[in-house]
């Protein structure tokens, strides 16, 4: 079944490999808007969202050769998008991760009640309130679906610090909706 | 995973609500994509169709060439030959009508007429060589001059010879009154 997922959009995926250019928008038109959300949450800034995006369709069709199916087309496109706004912001020189004191993290697990965290409208203002360190790590994890291994690799951190840095954003991410 | 990340998870698509202006983007993109390849039929796989293209390009080249080449020489030697027959007509006439006058003068002895037309042998033979002279393309100028000269020299020589005869005439003719 994993197999057949890696393979969604071969032949359109094949034939963009070769140029034909109707392939490459008939893919554009299918990951456009997905990958213009990925940038929007990662930069927040229409502008600049919109210029990742560009630029990772241009580089995805320009390197589709080294594409071998190791995970779906989607997914590849969306590890271009994702560090390609993670440098964007490391040009910025925005910081990328809230660093304080996660060596003292307390790691058990602790219960989020419910309260009004599960209105997805206010779960999104309020991640757009998050510092963006612990924004990006909540995206990258609640959203993207990365697992720590891959938010280590993006970012740049250890596996524990990605660990830590997202308990310590989820906390405040439910601190923050429960004043919304 | 407690309640509110799988709560998240599952309504990830609300978190997507973003629209892309898609016809922006794609043409900025389509700018920076190189132009769509066509498609190419390797000929150059089959040895059989490199060797027949090789002996074609071969053909062709020669043919060009050889077209070029035979043209040129054509238009050069149809333009030369027409000088040349426009000086044969001209001076062929002459010396031909002289010659005939030469031969038709009674007072000249066949051993005189024998010797004139010996000259007018040579003079033959010169301009036979002025022919082959220019067919081999060298100074078409100079070689066409030699050939009006060679006209000349025997016309010359014959208004000479028959210059001469009048005045010998002449002068009989002159005695004859006096006596």
């Amino acid at each position: 079944m994993e197999t057949e997922i890696r393979f969604t959009h071969k032949s359109l995926v094949e034939s963009s490999k070769s140029g034909d250019r109707n392939s490459q928008h008939q893919l554009y038109e299918l990951y456009v808007d997905a990958m213009y959300n990925i940038g929007m949450r990662f930069l927040g800034i229409k502008e600049d969202a919109e210029d990742i995006v560009q630029d990772s369709f241009v580089d995805a069709f320009k390197n589709l050769h080294n594409f071998k199916y190791e995970s779906t087309f989607g997914s590849w496109l969306k590890r271009i998008v994702i560090n390609k706004s993670i440098n964007h912001l490391k040009v910025k020189r925005l910081p990328l991760a809230a660093m304080e004191d996660h060596e003292y993290h307390l790691t058990e697990e602790q219960s989020y009640e419910p309260v009004d965290a599960m209105d997805i409208e206010k779960i999104k203002r309020g991640i757009e309130k998050l510092p963006l360190g612990y924004k990006n790590i909540i995206n990258l994890y609640l959203l993207e679906g990365y697992d720590h291994m891959e938010i280590g690799e993006v970012m740049g951190i250890s596996v524990s610090t990605s660990k830590s840095q997202y308990h310590r954003a989820k906390k405040k991410l439910v601190e923050i909706i429960k004043t919304l | 995973m407690d309640n509110f990340e799988k709560h998240i998870r599952k309504n990830k698509a609300q978190f997507d609500g973003q629209k892309a202006d898609r016809v922006k983007l794609w043409a900025n993109i389509e700018a920076k994509l190189d132009p769509p390849k066509q498609k190419v039929i390797p000929l150059w796989k089959s040895p059989m169709l490199r060797i027949a293209a090789t002996v074609l390009i071969v053909l062709g080249i020669s043919r060009l060439l050889g077209v070029s080449f035979l043209s040129n020489s054509d238009s050069e030697n149809s333009f030369v030959s027409r000088e040349l027959q426009d000086i044969d007509m001209h001076y062929q006439g002459l010396v031909s009508y002289q010659v005939q006058l030469v031969q038709k003068n009674e007072s000249l002895s066949d051993a005189d007429k024998a010797e004139f037309l010996s000259f007018m042998d040579e003079l033959d033979v010169e301009y036979e060589q002025l022919r082959l002279e220019m067919q081999n393309n060298l100074d078409n100028d100079l070689v066409l001059e030699a050939i009006v000269s060679n006209y000349r020299k025997r016309i010359e020589l014959i208004e000479n010879l028959l210059r001469q005869l009048n005045k010998s005439k002449l002068k009989d003719d002159d005695y004859g009154y006096t006596l």
